[in-house]
C-alpha cells in the first residue's frame, strides 16, 4: 500500500518539473520510543507565494470493508472518487467541517467525485462498517509525503527557499511544532521526526463471513 | 407415687413420657437448628443478594451503555448532532434519548466540555462535573456509574463516544435512581434495597413509607460488606452495604422474620405432629398397657377370689403370648390348689370310714345357724355294738357301720346332714323340725335300724337309741346341744325306749360337768388324773393285804375334784373307756413296784359296766400281767353290783374268763343293786364288798348290823371273802372283827392317799 502511495502523482509531476535544480528531505518518522510511524503527513508549506497547484483527482478505494488507503494528502480542490471494490455496498459519509458529505448505499463507483475544496482534515466513515475509517488531509502546497511502513517520507523536486514542515497524523496525540527548513537547490535534508501517535484499532473489524461479508 | 401402682398406668406413662422427651428434644433441636440455619442462611443468602445485586448493577450498566452506545452509534443522530444546531442537537437528544429511558443527555466535547445538556438547555458551555468518569470512557471506549448531580438526586450515567468514525464528542446519558429503580433491584435480588447518600438522606429505597422513616434513624454508617443485625421499627434484618458509585452506598437488607417464616411454618408442623404423635402414642400405649395390665388384672382378680377360698375356674385368657401363658398356668395351679383343698377338706370334714361328714363338718353347720332358725339335732347311737365288734371282728363292724351310715342317708330329710360323731354314734341336723315332725323321723329311723342288715351272707339285728335336742330351745352353743341330744340317747338307751327329747330329760349334767367333758380328755393327755389307795386291813390278821385304787382328778383350776364329780359322766359318755385301761396299768406298774419292794399288797381296781363289758379287758388284763410280771392274784378288779346289772349274761361271761386267767374279782358295793342270790351265786368272784352304807349305820341301826352280819355269813357260806368299807370307828372295827367279816376299809384305818406317801404310811402302822 505505502509504495503505491509513494507514486503519488503530485510528488513526481513536480519532479519532472524541477529536475534540473532540484532539493529534497527526506524524514524519518518516529514515535517517541523510535519506532516507526506509517501514515504520518509530512507537509512544506512555502514561507512565501504559494505557488497555484493543478487540478487533480484521487481515489480512495473501499476494498475487503477497509478504505485504502488509510491517508490520502491532497491539495485544495483535488476530486476523489469512492470506488466499491467489495460485492456489497458502502455508505461513505464525513462530518467534518471542511467537507461534509455523503454517498448514500452505492455499488461499484459513484455517479461522481467528491471535490475537496476546503483545506483541513476530512474524516471518512462509512455508516454500514463502524470500523472503516478514512483520512484525507487537504493542504494548500503542492509539498508533501507519507511516510510508509519504515517511517520514512521524502519530499523531492523541491526549489530552493525557506519553508515550514509540518509533520501530522491522523491519530497523533499532540499537535507537533512546525519546523523552519531553508533549502538550497540542491540540498538533500535529513530530518529525524517524533510524534505520539495513538494506536487504530478503535473500532475491531469483525472477520469476514462465510459469504465475505 | 400411686399413678405407678398400676402397671397400665405404668407402661402408659413410661412410654408416653419418653415420646415426650423424645419430642420435646426433637423440638428443641430442631428450633435451635433453625436458628443456627436461619442465621447461616440468611447470612448466605444477603450476601448472595448483594453479590447478585452487583452482578444486576454491572448488568445494567453494561446494558444502559451498549444501549447508548447504539445510541451513539445512529446515523442520523451522528449527523442531527454534527450539525451544531443547538435547538437540533437538543431536540435530537431529547428523541433519542427517550428512545432508552435516559432522562438527562449531555453531549461533552472531547476535552470534557458540557456542550449539551438536556436539563439546562440554554445554559452555555461549562466543564463536566464528572472528569474521573470521563477519564475512564476515554481508557475503556466507556463508562458507566451512580452519581449525585448537582441538586443531590442520585442519577445513573453512562459515558459513550460518538463515532464518525473516529472520537468526536461524547454523550453522556443520565437514569435517576428512584424508588423504581430500588423497588425493581429489590425483586431482582430478592432483598431491600436502599440508596443513602454519602450526605446522608435516603434518596431510594423498596422500603415501604414507615420502614423508610425508621431508617433515617439507623446507624447505617456502621454497616459495611460484613452482614449486620440491624432493627427497623421492631422488625429485625441482616443488611450490608456497598458502595454505588463514589458518592453514594446501597443498603441492601435481609427480613429475618421473613426467613424465619418457613420455619415458623416447619416448626408448627413438626408441633402438630408432635402433639399428634403423642395423642395417639397415649391412646395406643393405653390401649396396649391395657392388653397387657387387663389380663394381668383379671388374674389379679382370680387371685383374690382364690384367697377369698372361691375355687370357680377364671375366665380364661386366651393370649398367644406370655400372659397367656402365665393364665394357662395360673389355671393349672388353681385347679391344683382346688383339687387338694378339696382333698383336705374332705380329709378335715368326712368320716373316711363312711364317707359321711364328721363331727367337725356337723359342728361346723351348727354354727352356722342364725338367732331365727330352728333345727334338730338328732344323735344315734347303735345298740349293742361293741359285743358285735368284739364277736365278728372290726372288719365286719366297719361294714355295719358303713351299711347303717348308708341305710340312715336314705331315710334323710331333704336338706338335712348326716354325720358321724365316733364309733357307732351318729348324728342329723334337720333344719326347720318340729317335736312333731322329729318324732315321726324318729320312728322312721328305728323303723329303719329294725330291718337286719346283710353283711356277707350274715344277718344282724340292730336297733339304736336316739336323743334329740332342738335349736335354739335346748341350747344355742353347738357343744350343749350336741351334748344334751347325747344325753338323751343314752337315756333312752337307759329307758330302752328308743327315742327321747332333751328337754324330757332334763338339763343333765350341770354346766360344770358339760364342760368336763372336753376338759376330761385334755385330763388324760396331762396326766391329771392321779390314783389314790386306801388300804384294806385283814381284821384278823390286823394287818394291810391290799389297797383300793381310787381315781382323782387333779385339775390345774379347780383343784381335786372328786370321783363321784366326774366317774358317772365318764361312764355315761363313754368316756370311762378311754380312762380305765391307764389306770389298770398304772395300778399293775404301782403293783409291780411295791412287790419289788417287798410290799405283798393285792391291788384293787374299780372297773365299770361299760369297762366290764369291753371285750378287751381280758386281753388287756393278760398283757399287763406279762409286762409287769405280776401274778393274777396281785390284782382285784371290783365290779359294782348295778354294773354287773346291764348286762348279766355278758358280765358274767366276761367275769368267768377274768376269773379264768387267775385274776381276784370283787362284787362292790354289795346290798345296794337288785342283783339275785342265784346270779351271785353263779358269778365266778372272790370277794363281797358290803356297801358302805350299811357299814355307816351299823351302830345306829340294828337292823343294818344284821343285814352286815347276815351279809358275812352269806359271803363265808358261798367262800367268798367279805370286805366292809366306810369303817369309821374303832367300834365298828371291833363289831366287824367280831362277826368275822374279813377285811376292813375306811377313814378310821387310812384315807386314801397318794402312792408315794402310802409305804411311809404303811412304815408308820407297822411301828405302832
Amino acid at each position: 500500500m505505502s509504495k503505491w502511495v509513494l507514486a503519488a502523482l503530485p510528488v513526481a509531476m513536480l519532479g519532472w518539473a524541477c529536475a534540473a535544480n532540484a532539493a529534497s528531505i527526506n524524514a524519518m518518522v518516529r514515535t517517541p520510543d523510535g519506532i516507526p510511524v506509517e501514515d504520518a503527513a509530512v507537509v512544506l508549506n512555502p514561507a512565501s507565494g504559494m505557488p497555484r497547484p493543478a487540478l487533480r483527482r484521487a481515489t480512495i478505494e473501499q476494498r475487503d470493508r477497509e478504505f485504502q488507503p488509510y491517508l490520502t494528502i491532497v491539495t485544495k480542490g483535488t476530486a476523489i472518487d469512492f470506488p466499491n471494490r467489495d460485492p456489497f455496498k458502502h455508505h461513505v459519509y464525513s462530518f467534518s467541517p471542511p467537507n461534509v458529505f455523503e454517498i448514500k448505499l452505492y455499488a461499484d463507483k459513484p455517479a461522481k467525485p467528491i471535490l475537496f475544496d476546503k483545506s483541513g482534515e476530512v474524516v471518512l466513515g462509512c455508516n454500514i462498517h463502524d470500523w472503516m475509517e478514512a483520512h484525507v488531509l487537504v493542504v494548500e502546497t503542492p509539498w508533501f509525503a507519507k511516510s510508509g511502513a519504515d517511517g520514512s517520507a521524502t519530499i523531492k523536486h523541491l526549489p530552493a527557499g525557506a519553508y515550514r514542515l509540518r509533520l501530522w497524523h491522523p491519530r497523533q496525540r499532540a499537535v507537533v511544532a512546525d519546523v523552519k527548513v531553508e533549502l538550497k537547490s540542491t540540498d538533500a535534508q535529513h530530518f529525524d521526526m517524533t510524534i505520539d501517535v495513538a494506536p487504530r484499532a478503535v473500532v475491531k473489524k469483525p472477520p469476514p463471513d462465510a459469504g465475505g461479508y | 407415687m400411686t399413678v405407678f401402682r398400676s402397671l397400665e398406668r405404668r407402661i402408659a406413662v413410661v412410654f408416653v413420657g419418653l415420646l415426650v422427651f423424645v419430642m420435646v428434644l426433637m423440638l428443641l433441636i430442631v428450633g435451635r437448628s433453625s436458628e443456627v440455619i436461619i442465621g447461616a442462611e440468611s447470612q448466605r443468602q444477603l450476601a448472595a443478594g448483594a453479590r447478585n445485586f452487583s452482578n444486576l448493577i454491572e448488568r445494567d450498566r453494561r446494558q444502559l451503555e451498549l444501549a447508548a452506545s447504539v445510541l451513539a452509534g445512529d446515523f442520523g443522530f451522528r449527523e442531527a448532532i454534527a450539525t451544531q444546531d443547538r435547538a437540533t442537537v437538543l431536540s435530537v437528544l431529547r428523541n433519542h434519548g427517550s428512545r432508552i429511558g435516559a432522562r438527562m443527555m449531555m453531549i461533552l466535547s472531547l476535552n470534557g466540555e458540557v456542550l449539551f445538556d438536556t436539563r439546562r438547555p440554554a445554559e452555555a458551555s461549562h466543564t463536566f462535573l464528572f472528569q474521573a468518569l470521563l477519564d475512564r470512557a476515554k481508557q475503556e471506549e466507556r463508562s458507566g456509574d451512580v452519581v449525585l448531580m448537582e441538586d443531590m438526586r442520585p442519577y445513573q450515567i453512562v459515558i459513550v463516544p460518538i463515532m464518525a468514525p473516529v472520537r468526536t464528542a461524547w454523550v453522556v446519558m443520565g437514569f435517576p435512581v428512584e424508588d423504581t429503580w430500588a423497588e425493581e433491584f429489590s425483586r431482582s435480588s430478592g432483598l431491600d434495597v436502599s440508596v443513602v447518600s454519602a450526605a446522608g438522606g435516603i434518596r431510594a429505597s423498596s422500603l415501604p413509607p414507615a420502614l423508610r422513616q425508621a431508617l433515617t434513624a439507623v446507624q447505617w454508617e456502621a454497616l459495611d460488606e460484613q452482614p449486620k443485625q440491624l432493627t427497623l421499627a421492631g422488625y429485625h434484618y441482616h443488611a450490608v452495604s456497598l458502595a454505588l458509585g463514589s458518592q453514594a452506598r446501597v443498603l441492601l437488607m435481609l427480613s429475618l422474620e421473613r426467613s424465619e417464616a418457613v420455619f415458623r411454618n416447619l416448626e408448627h408442623i413438626l408441633f402438630i405432629i408432635a402433639a399428634c404423635s403423642i395423642g395417639l402414642f397415649v391412646v395406643g400405649s393405653f390401649s396396649l398397657a391395657r392388653r397387657i395390665a387387663g389380663p394381668v388384672n383379671h388374674l389379679v382378680r382370680a387371685a383374690q377370689r382364690f384367697e377369698a377360698g372361691d375355687y370357680s375356674p377364671a375366665a380364661t385368657v386366651s393370649a398367644p403370648d406370655e400372659i397367656g401363658q402365665l393364665a394357662a398356668s395360673f389355671e393349672h395351679m388353681r385347679a391344683g390348689i382346688a383339687a387338694r383343698e378339696q382333698k383336705i377338706s374332705r380329709l378335715a370334714y368326712e368320716d373316711t370310714l363312711t364317707g359321711l361328714p364328721n363331727r367337725t363338718r356337723l359342728t361346723e353347720s351348727l354354727s352356722a345357724l342364725g338367732p331365727d332358725d330352728h333345727a334338730v339335732i338328732a344323735v344315734l347311737d347303735l345298740d349293742r355294738f361293741a359285743p358285735i365288734n368284739d364277736a365278728l371282728g372290726h372288719r365286719v363292724g366297719d361294714s355295719l357301720l358303713q351299711l347303717v351310715g348308708s341305710r340312715l342317708l336314705e331315710i334323710m330329710p331333704q336338706g338335712g346332714m348326716l354325720a358321724r360323731l365316733w364309733g357307732d354314734e351318729f348324728a342329723f341336723l334337720i333344719e326347720k323340725a318340729e317335736p312333731e315332725t322329729a318324732r315321726q323321723f324318729a320312728e322312721r329311723l328305728l323303723e329303719a335300724l329294725r330291718k337286719p342288715i346283710d353283711i356277707d351272707g350274715q344277718k344282724l339285728d340292730v336297733s339304736g337309741s336316739i336323743g334329740m335336742a332342738f335349736y335354739p330351745d335346748d341350747g344355742c352353743d353347738m357343744d350343749v346341744l350336741l351334748r344334751r341330744a347325747e344325753l338323751a340317747m343314752y337315756a333312752a338307751k337307759q329307758r330302752q325306749c328308743g327315742c327321747m327329747f332333751a328337754a324330757e330329760v332334763g338339763e343333765g349334767p350341770p354346766p360344770e360337768q358339760l364342760s368336763l367333758i372336753g376338759e376330761m380328755r385334755q385330763a388324760l393327755e396331762c396326766n391329771q388324773f392321779v390314783l389314790y389307795y386306801q388300804p384294806k386291813l385283814d381284821l384278823a390278821a390286823n394287818q394291810v393285804v391290799g389297797a383300793e385304787a381310787l381315781l382323782r382328778w387333779q385339775h390345774p383350776e379347780r383343784g381335786l375334784i372328786p370321783p363321784g364329780n366326774f366317774i358317772p359322766f365318764a361312764e355315761k359318755t363313754g368316756f370311762i373307756r378311754e380312762i380305765t385301761p391307764r389306770l389298770l396299768e398304772d395300778i399293775a406298774a404301782q403293783a409291780a413296784s411295791w412287790r419289788e419292794r417287798g410290799m405283798q399288797l393285792v391291788l384293787s381296781a374299780n372297773l365299770s359296766a361299760r369297762d366290764l363289758l369291753n371285750p378287751g379287758l381280758v386281753r388287756l388284763m393278760r398283757e399287763l400281767l406279762e409286762t409287769y410280771g405280776l401274778s393274777p392274784q396281785a390284782l382285784c378288779l371290783e365290779i359294782t353290783e348295778s354294773a354287773l346289772m346291764e348286762d348279766p349274761m355278758l358280765a358274767q361271761a366276761h367275769l368267768a374268763e377274768l376269773a379264768g386267767i387267775g385274776l381276784k374279782l370283787s362284787i362292790d358295793d354289795y346290798g345296794a343293786g337288785q342283783a339275785s342270790l342265784a346270779y351271785l351265786k353263779s358269778l365266778p368272784v372272790h370277794e363281797l364288798k358290803i356297801d358302805q352304807s350299811f357299814i355307816n349305820s351299823l351302830a345306829l341301826s340294828p337292823k343294818d348290823a344284821a343285814i352286815v352280819r347276815s351279809t358275812v355269813a352269806l359271803g363265808h357260806a358261798l367262800g367268798l371273802s367279805v370286805v366292809a368299807e366306810g369303817i369309821e370307828s374303832q367300834t365298828d372295827l371291833d363289831w366287824l372283827r367280831e362277826v368275822g367279816c374279813d377285811i376292813g376299809q375306811g377313814y378310821f384305818i387310812a384315807r386314801p392317799m397318794p402312792a408315794a406317801d402310802f409305804s411311809a404310811w404303811l412304815t408308820r402302822r407297822a411301828l405302832i
